[in-house]
């Protein structure tokens, strides 16, 4: 497979082209489901499905920026828990639902910014850091209520992952909103420009006197305060906060990045094109539901998916850049 | 260095009580090995056995019940399985890769060995044998993966290890095998010299992976390859061989612990393992002084190191704290070995 990438004209494509084919991929995707799937098309499922995706999505966004600074965070398994743990119990304690969410979401700002530590300032590897920090929020996620989950929440804080204004689900334009945010960040700021030199060229930063732990800490921060806020959804949407209840979107906002073709090289990606790749991993799961595959079957799926477009897009890169280099 | 130094000698009279700048970074400069002498140094290069022989005395004295030849005998049995599959951690590592799949070999090998034993009744050497090849068999794909598809060590061990997951699960149909067969429960459990077979069988294999670390040229290319996979090759070391055979060796080790679990809680259950499992061995090995970034690595020290999260993990049950405390304190200990290792390398 590698040699016949080499060989054909992908690795000449404009960048924009390149992106372009990353989307075709997922819409022809999606239309052949559509047309095999009974019901896959209908209005009501595919609001579902974009519903389901918002907490994948939404972790995406925070992820996309993590792994362009070439780092991975491994901690939104337990962030997932954790926040929503403190801000459920808080709640249960009659403590209205803003202040409480607000603590969850400070929460995940917090060991965020503990993962940008690690990382900037102690030279701790990305993938073990946020892994530990993880570990720890899952295990006081399950020290803080002896194991079991909480429900039974404010119905204001229910309605935020249940109800829907003008017919779209709020966890949609929730996810609509940290689409706009993170692309905002990305494209118009200064800081998104220094956040993709960060990931691409290390020196280009260095030599403009900017600071690289600054950044570090920002993106971090933000992931974590991602992880937070889906976190809080996903309790919302289940009236439920569970213990373990994040494991199964560690790997899928993984995978939705690598789907949406963010680099783990660093330096490439986009964010609308990570919560597209949410949606795919969305689709998917959806579909495979309705097939009647089992959701462990899934995971060997998007399991498998992940290594192999990691692959792809490793072996793309090793044959642009030595067709650039003109010995190829 | 000089230019902080200026500004803190200019920093006028609220800092006048500190010493002088020069004096300041002369004692910085000088190793701290000669400044403290023989045992800190003695300390400094023996990590590892430090922190164990520190906890048990701190645990002695302070953790009622601990000091005790039948809590001993628990701690041994209880370090027995994460010991063997650290070792294979522990390689891993030294190559400068990790293994974020173990747990998940640990659960498919024990749904595996359930399987065979009971529903297909095969004779215990033969289910011993098919589980160390299913292991080699997933750890070749990790190798391939890591080495030839070019795919990071962790997020190839990532995938696979949710694909490993799934397949334990629909193999066993979501239900655990209890009761498993005497013979099969007699590799693990037959008693020698008070302790279950299982003790033994980690001490051999601790014994030949010792060896083969430290004093075969395998380990050493290893550990060349860990260093600089650069150097290595140019030096002639077969990288690409060494690489796949330590996810392979990994795996193998993972799936006879994972069949030792099943012994010890005769129960096959594609659940065992998993995520904290993994946790556990990468934090034993990273106590025990092996380096995230590769090269450094002993299996004493990675096993002194299960043996210290072990005890811990004996004290908070004694103490009678909430048990699920433990995942939490194991990632505080984890976070403080990789700080003070980075820290202690920095300053080296």
């Amino acid at each position: 497979v590698g040699v016949l990438i080499g060989r054909s004209e992908l690795v000449n494509l404009h960048p924009a082209a390149r992106r372009g084919l990353f989307l075709l991929i997922p819409v022809a995707a999606f239309l052949a489901l559509g047309s095999q799937v009974p019901h896959f098309l209908d209005l009501s499922n595919l609001l579902n499905v974009a519903r389901q995706s918002s907490i994948t999505g939404i972790c995406a966004v925070g992820m996309t920026f993590v792994i362009v600074i070439k780092g991975i965070d491994l901690s939104l398994a337990g962030l997932l828990a954790f926040c929503p743990m403190i801000g459920g119990i808080l709640m249960l304690a009659g403590i209205d639902p803003p202040t409480s969410m607000a603590v969850g979401m400070l929460a995940g700002i917090i060991l965020g910014l503990f993962n940008g530590l690690m990382v900037s300032k102690l030279a701790v590897p990305a993938f073990i850091t946020t892994l530990v920090v993880g570990q720890i929020g899952q295990g006081l996620a399950l020290t803080m209520n002896g194991g079991s989950s909480i429900g039974g929440f404010p119905e204001r804080f229910v309605f935020i992952g249940n109800g829907a204004l003008a017919g779209v689900p709020l966890s949609d334009l929730l996810l609509l909103a940290f689409l706009m945010l993170g692309f905002f960040i990305q494209r118009f700021t200064a800081l998104g420009n220094h956040i993709y030199a960060l990931g691409g060229n290390e020196a280009v930063l260095r030599q403009e006197g900017l600071s690289a732990a600054r950044l570090q800490f920002f993106v971090f921060g933000f992931s974590g305060f991602c992880a937070a806020v889906s976190g809080l959804l996903l309790s919302a949407q289940l009236d439920t906060v569970h213990p373990t209840q994040g494991d199964a979107y560690q790997l899928d906002a993984i995978a939705a990045c690598i789907i949406g073709g963010v680099d783990l090289a660093g330096g490439r990606g986009s964010v609308p094109m990570a919560v597209v790749g949410a949606l795919v991993i969305g689709c998917l799961r959806n579909v495979l539901n309705l097939l009647g595959i089992h959701p462990f079957m899934q995971n060997v799926f998007i399991g498998s998916i992940i290594i192999v477009i990691v692959y792809l897009s490793g072996t793309i890169h090793r044959h642009s850049e030595l067709a650039t280099r003109g010995t190829l | 260095m000089s230019a902080r130094d200026d500004i803190r000698a200019n920093n006028g009279p609220g800092e006048s009580e500190e010493p002088p700048a020069e004096a300041s970074t002369a004692s910085l400069n000088r190793p701290s090995r000669i400044t403290y002498g023989g045992f800190l140094d003695l300390v400094g290069r023996n990590v590892a056995p430090t922190i164990f022989l520190s906890l048990v005395v701190l645990a002695s004295l302070f953790v009622k019940n601990f000091a005790d030849v039948d809590n001993a005998a628990v701690i041994l049995k209880q370090s027995a399985i994460p010991a063997i599959a650290v070792i294979g951690m522990t390689m891993v590592l030294m190559t400068g890769g990790i293994d974020l799949s173990l747990g998940y070999v640990v659960g498919l090998a024990s749904i595996v060995s359930g399987i065979l034993a009971n529903t297909w009744a095969w004779p215990a050497p033969a289910v011993l044998a098919a589980v160390l090849v299913l292991g080699l068999g997933l750890g070749l794909c990790n190798g391939l993966i890591t080495q030839f598809m070019r795919v990071p060590a962790f997020i190839a061990t990532l995938g696979t290890g949710y694909v490993f997951y799934g397949v334990a699960q629909i193999v066993s149909q979501g239900s655990n095998i209890n009761r498993l067969p005497k013979d099969f429960l007699a590799i693990g459990r037959t008693p020698m010299l008070g302790l279950p077979s299982a003790v033994f069988l980690a001490l051999g294999v601790a014994v030949v992976f010792h060896v083969l670390i430290s004093r075969t040229i395998f380990g050493r290319q290893l550990e060349a390859f860990g260093l600089g996979a650069r150097a290595a090759a140019l030096s002639g070391v077969p990288n690409a061989r060494i690489n796949v055979t330590v996810y392979a060796l990994c795996a193998t080790l993972a799936a006879l612990s994972g069949l030792l679990f099943t012994i010890r809680v005769n129960a096959a259950q594609p659940n065992m393992g998993g995520g904290p499992f993994t946790f556990e061995v990468v934090t034993g090995a990273i106590v025990g002084g092996a380096s995230l970034f590769g090269g450094v690595g002993s299996v004493v020290n990675s096993i002194l190191g299960v043996l210290s999260i072990k005890i811990i993990e004996n004290c908070i049950n004694l103490i009678g704290v909430n048990y699920n405390l433990y995942l939490a304190v194991q990632g505080m200990i984890i976070l403080v070995a990789i700080v003070v290792g980075n820290l202690s390398n920095r300053r080296a």
